[in-house]
């Protein structure tokens, strides 16, 4: 429960000053509605968004998107950019263990008609060729060698394995392979992590979803996007996996130590951070990049098992099947953006912790085909409801470090989903609104019930209203792989 | 006395674990967080030691969980007894254990939930009537 203070600003942003705790170094600001709220101060979520306002070097807020939930360390739907000239920090709390878990949004040539009678067919193809699960393994088995290659490359390498094109790439925040991975500075226990699970979905919240385009808000931008109302899509929610969780804990620990080197004071010890300068930061920004590299090639290889599946079901290529990549997002990430601060140009270090960038028309950044449309904003919702494609705006460069919000976050816990809910009931009430599942463990799938989250249609309602991102097209679920 | 119970977070694990003494709560919330890995005993026919340090016993929880998880992940290591020795060194708190368990291929077997790592967030160990508690997040 929250108790602290909460003003509202307008109908979209509330804030809490930073006369709530000393040492907050700016005010938080939450994204929200006054239908959100009440969830939003249920938990602690925005007494960790104060937390971030004591970090060195944060810039103008500490902020949160609508989707805020209650997380360790950043929230949920956190952001904050701090600027390294001005003694500013970087926190491996910020990015989270699963470092660019992320989303992509592929769509098809198919219809809602043409997948009528065999959409079972293509859930159990993508079940059966897409590895998820508790701990699962996939079938890439990579060298030590060959799994640093993957660092460095990121979907690149993938694509050279003949699992993608070049135009997947461009379609890629940071054409997926950020620069400046250092895979020295990832450790032998996390290499041997990543080797077992390279082209895996993993379990939790992530999953691949066949989608279908329930309705269109922006008719010119989803044309643009070769996007259509009946349209069928898949959209696929994975990160770093054990790789990316080690290095998280490997850089925390080493940093558990700076707090006491550099005199740096924060009330919780998981926003164990180090001056953007520093040795320490230099070595967790080159291994952060390295698992987000990793990530991309995952998400990369699940495209390629994804098309594989589509194809032996319809007997066509996947080229055929207008099987294109939307867009990649990352959602668990820091990167070093231009922004202007007080009329001066300063390159900062945005966290992202369940935050999605949002660029808007005209950034240098995206893609030829997508500088007039600004950059696609993925927002997954739950498997039972709805999902989101949205577009950045200028108004979120200059407002949130162009970040929009990531999902539609969790308002009840995992114990509460088990204790109140069970698998039969659930699967009952999927099939009944025509979404076949499947799923590896039962307990997770109870755990990721659509009642534990927030109707996504709040959420980014908020973010439409607050000119962050634009809404383009809503999609409605028709096949659900969870791990 | 109970070990450990399950207190509610919106989206990861949080339990509050009971110890006669530091040790002891050591040793509670290891078998605590690989209760929720894997339900099936395991056999403790390997024994591995572990030695880490760290500026408070705070801290040196979170390290030690840790430790087991990814030498679980990494190395197939699945723990199961603990003999658990703490001490300070100066300003350094040290943690020198004996593990007793089995090798355990979790892509394999089938693990019950996978735990990402145990988290500092909130963590604090406190002194109990009956020996010592402590709250900690797993992220799943």
């Amino acid at each position: 429960m929250y108790e602290g203070p909460l003003e509202k600003i307008n109908d979209s942003t509330y804030r809490i000053p930073k006369s709530y705790k000393p040492g907050m170094r700016v005010d938080g600001i939450i994204y929200a509605s006054e239908k959100l709220l009440p969830d939003i101060k249920k938990d602690k979520a925005p007494e960790q968004v104060a937390n971030v306002a004591f970090l060195p070097g944060i810039v103008n807020y500490s902020l949160a998107m609508p989707d805020i939930h209650w997380g360790y360390g950043f929230c949920i739907g956190g952001v904050a950019a701090t600027d390294p000239e001005n003694g500013g920090v970087i926190s491996p709390g910020g990015v989270g263990y699963d470092i660019n878990c992320g989303i992509r949004l592929i769509k098809t040539n198919l219809t809602l008609d043409d997948t009528k009678n065999k959409l079972e067919k293509i859930v159990n193809a993508l079940y059966q060729n897409v590895p998820s699960g508790v701990g699962s393994t996939g079938e890439i088995k990579v060298s030590v060698t060959e799994e640093k290659r993957i660092l460095l490359n990121g979907a690149r390498w993938a694509v050279q394995q003949g699992m993608g094109t070049q135009a997947d790439l461009e379609s890629c925040e940071e054409n997926g392979a950020i620069e400046g991975a250092d895979p020295d500075s990832v450790s032998p226990r996390a290499l041997e992590r990543g080797k077992q699970q390279a082209g895996t979905l993993g379990s939790g919240n992530h999953f691949l979803e066949i989608q279908v385009i329930e309705e269109i808000f922006d008719e010119i931008t989803a044309a643009t996007f070769g996007l259509f109302k009946n349209q069928i899509c898949a959209m696929i929610h994975s990160g770093s996996r054990g790789l990316g969780f080690q290095v998280c804990d490997d850089h925390l620990r080493a940093m558990a130590g700076c707090l006491s080197k550099y005199g740096i004071d924060v009330p919780d010890r998981q926003l164990a951070c180090a001056p953007v300068n520093s040795p320490e930061a230099a070595s967790y920004i080159g291994a952060m990049r390295a698992a987000a590299n990793y990530a991309w090639a995952n998400r990369q290889v699940l495209t390629h098992l994804t098309r594989e599946s589509f194809e032996k079901v319809f007997s066509r290529s996947w080229q055929n099947l207008g099987m294109d990549l939307i867009y990649d997002v990352a959602h668990n990430i820091a990167k070093f953006e231009e922004y202007v601060i007080n009329g001066k140009k300063k390159t900062l270090c945005v966290h992202r912790k369940g935050a999605t960038r949002a660029f808007g028309p005209g950034n240098q950044a995206l893609p030829r085909k997508y500088q007039t449309t600004g950059q696609p904003v993925i927002i997954p919702g739950d498997m039972g409801r709805a999902s989101y494609l949205l577009v950045g705006t200028e108004k979120a460069e200059q407002e949130t470090f162009a970040s929009a919000c990531h999902g539609a976050g969790r308002i009840s816990s995992r114990s509460q989903a088990l204790r109140e809910l069970d698998y039969g009931t659930l699967m009952q009430e999927l099939k009944s609104k025509g979404i076949e599942v499947r799923s590896a463990g039962k307990k997770t799938l109870v755990e990721e019930a659509p009642s534990v989250y927030k109707n996504v249609n709040d959420v980014v309602d908020v973010i439409d209203a607050a000119g962050i991102a634009r809404k383009i097209c809503r999609m409605r679920p028709l096949g659900v792989i969870k791990g | 006395m109970k070990k450990y119970e399950i207190l509610d977070h919106t989206a990861d694990i949080r339990i509050k674990v009971y110890g006669k003494n530091l040790e002891n709560l050591f040793a509670s919330c290891a078998s605590a967080l690989f209760d929720f890995l894997v339900k099936c005993p395991p056999k403790k026919n390997i024994k591995k030691e572990i030695y880490l340090e760290a500026e408070n016993y705070e801290d040196l929880l979170v390290f030690w969980l840790n430790e087991l998880i990814s030498s679980f992940y990494a190395y197939h290591f699945l723990p199961g007894q603990y003999k658990i020795k703490l001490s300070d060194s100066g300003n350094k708190k040290i943690l020198n254990a004996v593990v007793a368990g089995t090798d355990f291929n979790p892509y394999d077997n089938k693990i019950d939930k996978e735990i990402k790592a145990a988290t500092y967030h909130g963590l604090k160990i406190e002194q109990t009537d009956n020996g010592y508690a402590a709250e900690i997040i797993f992220d799943v």
